[in-house]
């Protein structure tokens, strides 16, 4: 017998294997107890434990031990238990019934590189798949609700259009007069060299009110409301909410989509025209502090420059984009699993969509109006 | 017989209101105990008290022979290790996988190696009478009654020696219950394993039970075996059993 045997001592008494377990099979000895169970070797396919020596025994280091006379041939009909306590017995036999089924249960999720684009480039299909026919859906109940004005939820909508748009006002403001500041700033310094201070002011107004209010406003709005609806509608689909507004004969799109719908696309070009003015008086500063633009010239010249159309298609940009986040928002909202882990996934996939989509649009705008000749 | 969990003079209040006033009773090693009472009178508090979450006004806990409210941070850990908690939900994390689950308390408090750690992750499955396929899915994948027996299989995971349920079998149809309380049986003859639940079940009462405790009005009114608590004449006991009892002493 080899020496240091701490746990399991063979032994072979008239021609059988006699295995005496000792000490505590604890889980916290496991690590030990397993090592010497895999040295484990036995002639043929009979053994006796006897556990006249075991002190403990817990079902982590029970099972090991039957796993391994298993391996070795030993099954319930040829593993004999002798002068073993009878709670220690008993849990040999809860092992033994219990263990029938194969012990592999390692999660195999790893996926190849290739094999990981490919599932998302599906997922994405998907999303675009779904997205459309939520788009229908949601025609079909805003259709509805022209025609019975009475299923429109309007107090809902003033509600959530005092969340998306008068909340959000200071950040709105705060973030595009600092973007004015920085454009004019860095247009100053450059156009100091030609002594053509004066077209800072153009440049401020162009940039602001076409491009840089819309999109910037609604970046912030898909970050703040977009991520807002996702997490408010996906909590309600996880609290069975969405169903029981369904049992209650009440259409989920009516009540939760549409409002949010009608309620962020007035606010849009709302909280965009905040921006506009607030972009402009970033730049005037810069045109005051640095350029010395007074701020009378600074709206004169804005006034001769700056074309009514650039200020309307920066708003008219705005009602398109506000859709877009409603829409995706509300969809990823309604389709949230039954886990905590999922509102959290989808939010995120909201705003990523939603700003995606901000930017494709604004291209799309850009070539199309350019074609117009707007 | 060996003492696992005393309480004592529980005296539990939340700004006026006195759920707990002088609750006290203690569990022996193996038993299965329940405790039933009323909505509101306090057994979720009480059973969230004994295991070191919410601290009561006053009173003692002793559980496995260290007093969870006056103990340092160190000791509680240790213990917190010796005894399993079923919530009443299942409570599993649901950003991993059922596997993943069960395998937490083997990897945060013992040193394992994961070539142990994922056979000991199925015979557990199997030991709640799961397939280790189910190892696999996501916790949101699952039925009710799947959620709650991997739950037990992660409160089994660290070999407790005390087990607490919270109403182990609300929300299962009464096959999966009756089934839910016959595996909680067999473990606890089995492994020895104590077992302390909160429940509103009367078959589970009156099926896998040793001792029941009842609570109303901030106070123990009966504490003994099944049949000697329903022969007590507290208006609320009495009203308790009246809806099952004929029926169900007829069948057992």
């Amino acid at each position: 017998m080899a020496g240091e045997r701490r746990w399991i001592s063979p032994a072979l008494e008239d021609g059988a294997n006699v295995l005496y377990l000792q000490g505590r099979w604890r889980l916290s000895h496991v690590p030990g107890i397993a090592a010497e169970i895999d040295a484990l070797k036995l002639a043929g396919d009979h053994c006796v434990l006897d556990g006249s020596r075991l002190e403990e025994l817990d079902t982590a280091a029970g099972f090991l031990l039957l796993r391994r006379l298993a391996a070795l041939g030993c099954i319930a009909g040829t593993v004999e238990v002798r002068s073993m306590a009878d709670g220690h017995s008993r849990l040999l036999t809860l092992v033994r019934e219990r263990m029938a089924a194969p012990s592999v249960a390692a999660p195999s999720g790893h996926r190849g590189a290739l094999e990981r684009v490919g599932r998302a480039t599906i997922r994405i299909w998907r999303i675009l798949q779904a997205q459309v026919t939520f788009l229908g859906q949601v025609a079909l109940e805003i259709a509805a609700a022209l025609r019975r004005p009475r299923l429109f939820r309007l107090k809902e909508t003033v509600s959530q259009f005092e969340t998306v748009t008068l909340d959000a006002i200071p950040i709105v403001a705060l973030v595009t007069f600092l973007i004015g500041v920085v454009f004019a700033y860095l247009l100053g310094v450059q156009a100091q060299r030609f002594g053509a201070t004066i077209f800072v002011v153009d440049g401020v107004g162009l940039a602001i009110c076409r491009e840089l209010s819309p999109i910037l406003v609604a970046v912030i709005v898909a970050g703040r409301s977009g991520a807002a609806f996702t997490a408010q509608i996906g909590s309600m689909k996880v609290q069975e909410e969405t169903d029981a507004i369904r049992t209650l004969g009440l259409s989920p799109i009516q009540v939760l989509v549409v409002p949010r719908l009608v309620a962020i696309m007035a606010g849009l070009p709302l909280l965009v025209f905040v921006g506009d003015v607030a972009g402009i008086a970033g730049g005037m500063l810069i045109g005051a502090l640095q350029l010395d633009i007074s701020p009378a010239a600074f709206l004169a010249r804005l006034h001769t420059v700056l074309p009514m159309t650039a200020l309307a298609v920066g708003l008219a940009k705005a009602p398109v984009f506000a859709a877009f986040i409603a829409l995706i928002a509300c969809r990823m909202g309604l389709a949230v699993a039954r886990d905590a882990r999922s509102v959290g996934e989808h939010t995120t996939s909201t705003v990523v969509q939603s700003i995606v989509w901000v930017i494709v649009l604004d291209a799309i705008f850009a070539v199309a109006l350019q074609r117009l000749g707007i | 017989m060996e003492t696992v969990l005393e309480v004592q003079d529980i005296v539990t209040r939340f700004g006026a209101d006195v759920v707990h006033d002088g609750v006290g009773f203690s569990v022996q090693r193996g038993e299965v105990v329940a405790l039933i009472g009323g909505s509101g009178t306090g057994k979720s508090v009480l059973l969230k008290e004994m295991i070191g979450l919410l601290r009561p006004t006053a009173g003692r806990v002793q559980l496995l022979g260290i007093d969870v409210w006056q103990s340092d941070e160190e000791q509680v850990d240790a213990l917190r290790r010796r005894f399993g908690m079923l919530f009443q939900d299942g409570a599993l994390f649901s950003s991993l996988t059922v596997a993943e689950n069960i395998a937490v308390p083997f990897r945060e408090h013992t040193d394992l190696p994961e070539a142990l750690i994922a056979p000991l992750v199925g015979f557990k499955l199997s030991l709640v009478g799961l397939t280790p396929e189910t190892g696999r899915k996501a916790p949101s994948e699952l039925s009710g009654g799947m959620r709650k027996r991997v739950a037990l299989a992660r409160a089994l995971a660290l070999e407790p020696e005390i087990l607490f349920l919270d109403e182990p079998t609300s929300g299962l149809d009464p096959i999966g219950a009756r089934a839910f309380d016959r595996l909680v049986r067999a473990l606890s003859d089995s492994l020895g394993l104590t077992v302390f639940m909160v429940t509103h079940d009367l078959d589970t009462l009156l099926s896998i039970i040793d001792r029941t405790i009842a609570l109303s009005q901030g106070k123990v009114i009966a504490d003994g075996p099944v049949a000697a608590v329903m022969r007590s004449d507290h208006p609320w006991i009495q009203e308790y059993f009246s809806a099952r009892a004929p029926h169900e002493e007829g069948t057992r």
